[in-house]
């Protein structure tokens, strides 16, 4: 084992960073919401890729699941005056609730029409939201309480990097036991799972639950944290942000999804205004005119790239998809871990051969 | 809530109208998916686009007649399709791509997002609506009577937009449907649709054929999103809804039937537009709109997935 020490350092040295984020980033209490969000959308990503990924369920309804327990725990909060921590088990178990009926409903569907049939449920949830204006807020949205009586980021930074590395860690133990098996056989071939004696019914409404709820969990405890929740966190739009997010990361693989996600929030905050060195400003106000033109800006620190950005995400999106079937991340984590089992194979090859060799030297 | 027969009817034809530029954006769907066999996640985003490049060549060129800019709004898409399909479907074709039913879903998908940002980037996020393509003549005959916004035939009033939409949503549907029935690449669109090796072997390349249906298909969706751009505000993400109304269409009429797409265009139309008149609750039926489609489109799916004239799965 001592070959994959630098993996393993490396794993330990993201970890620490992570851990020790909040020293570092004393003075920038806007990074550390950030980080915090990341720790959000990492959630969802990783359950979506369990789900889409492992179990082959091509869900778009992954954002209505993570609404439905934020939505159900302000609304309990609200007019029940539930705690918010009760609010958000009793979130979590209605997410798991509604993804074991829709799960049984999307029995009979494959590939396509599931993506259609979870896009309409999406679609109606949404519409709902809008339209129950007494219930929900409609689309002025629902303040919901503070989980915690502070108004210090930090807590809730370390509450969301635990509920991040308890889920994957709950998913990665479920990958990797027979569950996981079970999953990918129903995403190979479901008559032949079935055939082989595997619980079709059971593991896909199964798969449905468990991300949902997890989905609902980061869902309800973000809103907290943000104390608001509106219908435009529900559009597609924001559905597609997690699917780019598991798929640049790795869509078979819970670890590449979540750093993905992480990594991609970061940069599309990073990119909402481009640093420019300060000797470099005058020439861009000099350019201002024209960059508008084209949906560019220009802010105090440098270039406003508005939706911009997010074009250079979808071009990234599909060519990863169209060559890199296992993602960005995916891949170098595997690399790092392979390169070393490589190394360990070659040698016991040569050793094979060496003592060939003298065997029949000696014979 | 009083109900009277002309409300009803008034509803219904109104929801015909519309409900032909619903089937004509669907036939481009069903198009696409009897001879790809995949559904576009990015249909609504050349309804979008074709809905755009109107507004654009109206605002710029102010003598240009719209039929010219509609036409326009046709072969930007096309383009738009048929590079898409060159680079990032060919491949599934042939055969280059581990699990292609995943991959198609996604790789539109992406195109979607791509498209959305790529013009809220251009256009910004405000809306943006055309002026009136055209301005129906002012008269008076008793019981059918016109001004330039709105005609009104035995007191049920249609509006010229909407009036001026269908009739060219009519005219396309038809010219499709001989094109489809009647040319000699529509019967090799036909033929690849129903047996790929048998069409290769007659001489037709299938895979020119995928493109095409690509093409056509966003061509159809980029002509319906041209039609309506005097109809309704336009936004980047004005597609979402439209393509999700031609999921609706093309499940319940049955995937890649085209007599299906024609069909559920009119029903969800109808069925809209009767939904939203007669909710109960005024407050809410505007925003309920788009929910009594999905409803359907959720029956169709879990109780006869393969719609009304759907081949069997």
């Amino acid at each position: 084992m001592k070959q994959k020490l630098l993996p393993w350092l490396l794993g330990v040295g993201l970890l620490v960073l992570a851990l020790a984020a909040p020293l570092l980033l004393q003075n920038q209490q806007y990074w550390l919401f950030i980080a915090t969000q990341a720790y959000f959308w990492a959630m969802l990503a990783a359950s979506w890729a369990l789900l889409a990924g492992y179990a082959g369920q091509f869900s778009f309804g992954h954002i209505a699941f993570m609404a439905i327990a934020a939505y159900a725990s302000g609304i309990v909060g609200r007019d029940l005056g539930w705690s918010p921590l009760s609010g958000i088990i009793f979130g979590v178990l209605l997410s798991g609730f509604v993804g074991l009926v829709i799960g049984w409903l999307c029995l009979r569907l494959r590939r396509t029409y599931l993506a259609l049939f979870t896009i309409a449920f999406a679609e109606i949830f949404r519409l709902m939201v809008n339209a129950e204006l007494d219930m929900t807020g409609g689309p002025m949205g629902l303040y919901m309480d503070p989980l915690l009586n502070t108004t210090s980021y930090i807590p809730y930074y370390y509450i969301m990097l635990a509920l991040l590395l308890a889920s994957l860690g709950f998913m990665y133990w479920l990958a990797n036991s027979h569950f996981g098996l079970f999953f990918r056989s129903i995403r190979e071939d479901e008559e032949a799972a079935a055939a082989m004696g595997v619980h079709v019914v059971r593991y896909k409404i199964m798969a449905f639950v468990v991300t949902s709820m997890i989905a609902g969990l980061a869902g309800a405890v973000d809103h907290h944290f943000i104390g608001f929740i509106a219908p435009t966190e529900l559009i597609i739009g924001r559905m597609s942000l997690v699917i780019a997010m598991a798929v640049i990361g790795g869509i078979e693989s819970l670890l590449g999804a979540a750093l993905g996600a992480i990594l991609i929030h970061f940069a599309l905050e990073w990119l909402q205004e481009i640093p420019v060195p300060a000797g470099l400003m005058p020439n861009l106000i000099a350019l201002a005119p024209t960059l508008e033109k084209f949906g560019l800006g220009v802010g105090d620190r440098g270039l406003v790239t508005n939706a911009w950005r997010m074009v250079g995400f979808g071009i990234l999106l599909m060519l990863t998809l169209r060559f890199w079937r296992n993602g960005l991340i995916h891949p170098l984590i595997e690399r790092m871990f392979r390169a070393e089992a490589r190394k360990e194979t070659v040698a016991k090859r040569m050793q094979a051969v060496q003592t060939q060799e003298q065997e029949e030297v000696e014979s | 809530m009083d109900i009277s027969g002309q409300y009803l009817v008034t509803l219904v034809l109104n929801g015909l109208l519309i409900g032909l530029i619903y089937a004509l954006m669907a036939l481009g769907l069903t198009l696409i998916f009897s001879v790809l066999g995949i559904v576009s996640f990015a249909h609504g985003e050349f309804y979008m686009l074709g809905g755009y490049v109107v507004y654009f060549a109206l605002e710029r060129f102010t003598n240009l007649s719209p039929i010219v800019a509609i036409l326009l709004a046709g072969i930007i898409p096309f383009l738009v399709g048929i590079i898409f399909e060159r680079l990032f479907l060919q491949p599934m074709a042939r055969g280059e791509i581990e699990r292609p039913g995943e991959y198609a879903i996604l790789v539109t998908f992406g195109l979607s997002f791509f498209l959305q940002y790529l013009m809220a980037g251009i256009v910004g996020p405000f809306p943006k609506k055309a002026d009136r393509f055209f301005d129906l003549p002012t008269f008076d005959l008793g019981w059918i009577k016109a001004t330039a916004s709105t005609l009104t035939i035995g007191g049920i009033p249609f509006s010229a937009s909407r009036l001026t939409a269908g009739l060219i949503a009519m005219i396309l549907i038809g010219a499709m449907i001989l094109f489809i029935k009647r040319s000699w690449t529509g019967k090799a669109l036909q033929a690849v649709s129903q047996d790929r090796e048998a069409a290769a072997v007659t001489g037709i390349n299938p895979l020119n054929m995928n493109t095409l249906a690509f093409g056509l298909g966003a061509m159809l969706a980029g002509l319906s999103g041209a039609t309506l751009v005097d109809v309704f505000a336009w936004v980047p993400w004005v597609g979402v809804q439209a393509s999700s109304k031609s999921f609706v269409i093309i499940v319940l009429g049955g995937m890649g039937s085209m007599p299906g797409a024609l069909l559920g265009g009119l029903i969800i139309g109808i069925v809209e537009s009767l939904g939203a008149g007669l909710f109960p609750d005024p407050g809410r039926a505007l925003a309920y709109k788009d929910a009594f489609g999905l409803l359907i489109f959720a029956a169709v799916l879990l109780l006869k997935p393969t719609g009304l004239f759907g081949r069997e799965l």
